[in-house]
């Protein structure tokens, strides 16, 4: 049994094509090792550093015995040619061959001995191609070869059973030598096998396994933290991101002028974080503190690393501090005519137009949302200021939240400033979700307008190609409505919102958008209920029937019959529906002259009573219920007819000889079914 | 004694003496800034038109950028409307220029094992040049001081071979070098005068211009006068002559872009324009190369 070791040494790569180069390389090695049916040890790892990329695999076999195989050769009657050419390509001669009939005719044929070949031998062959293989989300080309790799490649170590492995790679021949300094990519050094070159990296400081790094990371940083009384964010981008950017990572704890806490945190936290990947620290009530995590990839003996990113914090926060204090006062009321030169989107008018949509639209739903109009319309008009503020400029990602702060500043309410702070979210599936009527409001609105925007301009998306993100948008709309339990009629909306562009003189196709959209949206919403892990024939009822009407009833409704489809109240209505509804299938001719409801006189025992009263006193219950429907109630009321239906299957034949009478009863189990409708169609759940 | 053991602060004037000095030593071509407004050391023509082709080059130089829109009259400590980039260019990239780099900045004082030097993926994109490449920000101590990149493609053309670029952010660096927190306190040499005493005005007067008196009537029509020009050289096949043209152009917009006056959709508009001058200069730069 031995060992498989192989690390390319290159230029720094970013951590993200690391991770991906990681898996694919993980991929293909064990594709390989499968395809050849070559044992090994399935828990092997791929390590990486910026500059190494290493592949670890033991308890392979030294060799690997090929059964014998027939290998099939030319047809007879082709010429002659052929069969040389067969008899070449497989080392062999000519006595060996022997003739064989099959389906297509007959063919010659060669009998291969069954034999033994040697591992190293194979990855010789192949460790090229599979390196070849690895598919790079974004690779580079340099000097003058045609090798395409993340960054520079400069040196390749192959090591199978102690012994180099020879192959080339490109330009690269591989050995059994790599570079000991990353840096200036001196003194090459020999090694054997994995476990003296983990060693002898571990003495210098350098850690190859990533998970290692992020352990050793992370335990000093809750050491500090825990002595500090301290806490940071869980945030576990940001932390794999560092641990792919060091070899040999030291943590050093820095802070800054206590001044700049002054400063909203949210500015402080992506200058930190995204700008500088520093690890921000809060203390125990969340408040942020002016300490933070600097992760070096060298141990700081001088101090010069603590001192030069003090420096680079207190430069960056100067300038955000110059920003904040010169854009919080710009009036934000008198700046909303200043939106009239900034464009929304190339046919959707400019920002200035977008908001008088958003205040007509918000202010629509401020009646449903029994919230204050004029607040409302305050937020939809202040909303879009902050686009034009330095702060913004600076720092893009805090759009909505910049804006929110200069609101609360100028003193304006509360809810208004939440709302515009809030106005972006949900972001999609995992995204915070805003709570506060006036920030679902204005977050509605807002994504009305873009959506029924962008399929007014025809910029949908196609299945391959969503470039404005238009399907974030739709799902973070549904959630808006579901997670927030809101009733509210999507469909007027949309109508509603292309008559507001039409005021604006926009000649969008109403009728085109609207069937555009609210399939867009289903979809959406189908989407959302699987993620949800409710079943599939579950999902395509409730949406069936009722639509994009009542979004938050057909998700309630799909949750609570996904919850209770195993259980008696769910299993037995379904029971009821199916029993009844397989008959009316298999007499369909009727279905077109129904009459939609059974005639007393005609009924001819009590069974037949009894399911009609049962189907009328839930019918009287599906009336009475108003807004506040409990939906297991309903599923319970629906099961609870399962006697009824029983004895009416189990005592009365349907097929009639009467055909009067026969016609009626279908009547009867017709109007069970339209009853249940009342729920959902159950046609399309699978018992 | 003591003033011996106490290190001098490097100056600016002899960051940029040690630099070119070092690149020198490599083979490097040390060329004087080009004499004509441009935004970074990448325009200067010795990088942008020599990048593409098969011709080996290597070269080293100072380039004053021009970057309108950040002009702060002279006001903020981090940001200027003119300053110094020291630019190399060599191709083919050449396999050891990680360590070239790493030991010009041991040139000006900046030792790499004591400090925490890091190669962070930054990929590079000019969209009025047309040009892409791959590679890195290099920070020192978290302070990005110099862009490193692997072209990829230039004037809309594959680059083959591969040129590397290094571009070293003058005044950054030495605010780094001196421990300086204002651009403005700089040591520009070691009579004492300092970066303030050389810019100060000329940030206030040329943000006063680019932002407020920059006549963009004129400027409008300037441009559309020096696209024609340049579309006429490319005709007559001098590339050169063409591509000054074209740079004018280029920093022509970038005035009206700090006065204002271009709307976004103009603005990715007038950038196209420029990249359509600059591939068509770039054809016939490399046929005439052959």
């Amino acid at each position: 049994m031995s060992e498989l070791f192989v690390e390319l040494f290159s230029e720094e790569i970013p951590a993200r094509l690391q991770i991906n180069a990681r898996n694919e390389l993980k991929k293909n090695i064990k594709n390989f090792f499968i395809d050849n049916q070559i044992k090994f040890n399935e828990n092997f790892n791929v390590y990486s550093t910026p500059n190494r990329l290493v592949l670890h695999v033991d308890k392979i076999p030294n060799e690997i015995r090929l059964s014998s195989e027939e290998i099939k050769g030319p047809n007879v009657n082709a010429p002659e040619k052929a069969l040389e050419g067969f008899i070449k390509s497989n080392n062999t001669k000519l006595e060996k061959i022997f003739k064989k009939n099959t389906e297509k005719g007959e063919f010659y044929f060669f009998n291969k001995e069954s034999r033994k070949i040697k591992v190293s031998d194979l990855l010789e062959k192949n460790l090229s191609e599979i390196l070849k293989k690895i598919s790079w989300n974004k690779s580079m080309k340099w000097a003058n070869y045609d090798l395409y790799w993340g960054r520079p490649l400069k040196s390749i170590l192959a090591i199978f059973n102690k012994k180099t492995l020879n192959f080339d790679f490109n330009h690269i021949n591989s050995s059994n030598k790599t570079f000991i300094d990353k840096s200036l990519e001196e003194g090459m050094k020999i090694f054997n096998d994995f476990h003296s070159y983990l060693k002898f990296f571990k003495q210098k400081g350098i850690l190859i396994d990533q998970d290692l790094r992020k352990k050793i990371i992370q335990n000093k940083i809750n050491e500090i933290i825990n002595k500090k009384n301290l806490k940071i964010e869980q945030n576990d981008r940001l932390i794999d991101e560092i641990v792919n950017i060091v070899e040999k990572p030291a943590v050093i704890v820095c802070d800054f002028d206590k001044k700049f806490l002054n400063i909203p945190s949210e500015i402080l936290i992506t200058t930190m974080q995204s700008h500088q990947k520093y690890l921000p620290t809060f203390d125990k009530k969340n408040n942020l503190t002016n300490n933070f995590f600097v992760v070096s990839d060298i141990k700081d003996i001088k101090g010069f690393v603590k001192l030069g990113n003090e420096r680079v914090i207190e430069a960056r926060l100067s300038d955000a501090e110059f920003f904040w204090e010169k854009n919080k006062t710009q009036n934000l009321v008198k700046q909303v005519d200043k939106l009239k030169n900034i464009n929304y989107f190339k046919g959707l008018g400019s920002y200035f137009d977008k908001i008088q949509r958003m205040r007509k639209l918000s202010s629509l739903i401020s009646d449903d949302f029994l919230i204050s109009k004029d607040k409302i319309e305050i937020a939809s008009s202040i909303c879009k200021v902050d686009l034009m503020s330095d702060l913004v400029g600076e720092f893009p990602e805090l759009q909505g939240i910049v804006g929110g702060h200069f609101a609360s500043f100028q003193g304006f309410d509360k809810e208004v400033c939440l709302a515009v702070s809030e106005q972006y979210l949900p972001n999609g599936m995992e995204s915070k979700l805003p709570k506060k009527m006036y920030s679902v409001a204005l977050s509605l609105s807002d994504k009305l307008d873009s959506l029924v925007g962008f399929f007014g301009i025809n910029l949908k998306p196609t299945s391959s190609k969503d470039p404005y993100a238009i399907r974030r948008m739709a799902i973070s709309l549904v959630r808006l409505i579901l997670e927030n339990e809101i009733k509210i009629k999507l469909k007027d909306l949309i109508v509603y919102t292309c008559s507001v562009y039409r005021d604006q003189g926009y000649e969008f196709d109403i009728k085109k958008i609207q069937n555009e959209l609210s399939d867009f949206i289903i979809e959406r919403l189908k989407n959302y209920l699987k993620e949800k892990k409710i079943r599939q024939d579950i999902i395509e009822s409730s949406t069936f029937l009722l639509g994009l009407d009542d979004i938050l009833k057909a998700y309630k409704k799909s949750l609570c019959l996904n919850k209770n489809i195993k259980k008696e109240i769910g299993f037995e209505t379904i029971a009821a529906y199916k029993r009844s509804s397989n008959i009316l299938n298999t007499e369909e001719k009727m279905s077109t002259e129904t009459l939609g409801f059974a005639d007393p006189g005609l009924f001819k025992n009590d069974y037949e009573k009894k399911l009609y009263k049962k189907i009328n006193d839930i019918r009287k219950y599906f009336l009475s219920i108003g807004k506040d429907e409990n939906y297991e109630e309903s599923l319970k009321i629906l099961s609870s007819i399962k006697n009824e239906v029983n004895d009416f299957f189990d005592n009365v034949i349907v097929n009639d000889e009467d055909i009067i009478i026969k016609k009626n009863r279908l009547e009867l189990l017709n109007m069970l079914c339209k009853t249940f409708d009342n729920y959902f169609n159950f046609s399309k759940i699978e018992a | 004694m003591v003033s011996k053991i106490k290190k001098k602060t490097l100056s600016f004037q002899d960051t940029i003496f040690n630099l070119q000095k070092y690149w020198s030593k490599k083979g490097c071509v040390i060329l004087q800034p080009y004499d004509l407004e441009v935004g970074a050391g990448t325009f200067h023509p010795a990088t942008t038109l020599r990048s593409l082709g098969s011709k080996p080059w290597k070269t080293a130089y100072v380039q004053p950028s021009r970057r309108p829109t950040d002009g702060r009259y002279g006001d903020n400590p981090n940001r200027l409307q003119h300053y110094y980039q020291f630019q190399v260019l060599i191709k083919p990239s050449p396999k050891e220029i990680k360590k070239m780099y790493l030991n010009s900045l041991s040139s000006i004082g900046i030792n790499h094992e004591e400090h925490d030097i890091r190669f962070v993926e930054d990929d590079w994109e000019s969209p009025t040049l047309g040009a892409a490449g791959l590679g890195w920000e290099v920070w020192c101590d978290g302070m990005e001081v110099t862009q490193f990149t692997y072209f990829q493609q230039m004037a809309g053309v594959e680059c083959k071979p591969v040129s590397v670029e290094i571009t070293y952010g003058l005044e950054r660096l030495c605010m780094f070098i001196q421990n300086k927190k204002s651009v403005f306190d700089l040591i520009w040499n070691d009579e004492g005068i300092t970066y303030k005493d050389v810019f100060q005005q000329s940030e206030k007067e040329f943000s006063a211009y680019n932002f407020e008196y920059a006549n963009t009537d004129n400027l409008f029509k300037i441009f559309e006068m020096l696209e024609e020009e340049t579309k006429l050289l490319v005709e007559k096949k001098i590339s050169l002559p063409a591509y000054d043209q074209c740079l004018k152009c280029s920093h022509v917009f970038n005035i009206l872009d700090a006065r204002g006056v271009i709307s976004v959709a103009q603005r990715a508009e007038y950038i196209a324009r420029i990249r359509e001058l600059t591939k068509s200069i770039g054809k016939v730069w490399i046929e005439s190369q052959s």
